[in-house]
């Protein structure tokens, strides 16, 4: 699905998504995203290098942890993918709704 | 608490639909006009695109190998105002709002899909549903 193919694919997973969404919250460390999601710490990890890698979250160290946060930007990326998803889906509507009535 | 708050996107046609009629193209006829080659899951292997008529009624592709859900309605007051929880492409907890109002012998069709970023109120409500379960999170996590 377009230029933003990585960030759906990277959000196309269930877990990955209650990850992203827990991040939506607030910061977490991977310990506290791994109690609120059904798979292991070394799970945890794997995605959420995915979906750092999709520009999704960033991260930074505290002490010996680290903390996971969304990453404004990649939000900014799926809100552009939509925005032209939806120039073309309303331009296909207008058009429908533009024909001569019979 | 950090919430990233990302802006709604807005978008506005007129048509010479009246908006009965548009209202109708807009759901029931919704297979008639999007264009699932390339926003859908199955792209062309898409037979049939379903808004199930109202609220909780729901928003589906259908391909060989079954339904594919897009979102569920919120609001539906027709001919004026749709609303619809969008799940498509990742937007999970997004809202897409549709408006229908007389514009000359026509009408405006205004949409607005908000909620990027937790910006929604639903995100608010996951925050507190953090809050209230965070003890117990804890006191779970903790026995070892």
């Amino acid at each position: 699905m377009g230029t933003n193919g990585i960030v759906l694919d990277a959000l196309g997973d269930w877990t990955r998504r209650q990850i992203f969404d827990a991040l939506r919250g607030g910061p977490r460390s991977v310990g506290e995203l791994a109690a609120r999601v059904p798979v292991s710490r070394p799970a945890v990890s794997q995605h959420l290098r995915v979906l750092k890698d999709a520009g999704l979250v960033v991260d930074r160290k505290d002490g010996a942890r680290r903390i996971y946060s969304v990453d404004p930007n990649g939000l900014a990326g799926i809100r552009a993918y939509f925005d032209s998803f939806w120039d073309e889906a309303l331009g296909r509507f207008a058009a429908e709704a533009r024909k001569e009535r019979e | 608490m950090s919430t990233t708050v990302v802006e709604a996107i807005r978008k506005t046609v007129l048509v010479d639909f009246t908006p009965e009629e548009a209202f109708d193209l807009f759901t029931a006829q919704i297979a008639s006009w999007w264009p699932v080659g390339t926003h859908s899951y199955g792209g062309d292997s898409v037979k049939e695109v379903v808004l199930e008529p109202g609220v909780g009624g729901r928003l589906y592709e259908v391909t060989a190998d079954g339904e594919q859900d897009w979102g569920s309605v919120l609001a539906w007051e027709p001919p004026t105002r749709l609303v619809i929880d969008w799940q498509i492409g990742d937007a999970r907890g997004t809202e897409v709002e549709v408006t229908f109002s007389p514009e000359g012998p026509g009408s405006r069709v205004v949409l607005e899909h908000r909620g990027f970023g937790g910006a929604d109120p639903r995100g608010r409500y996951a925050d507190g549903w953090d809050v209230v379960l965070a003890p117990f999170v804890e006191t779970a996590s903790k026995k070892a």
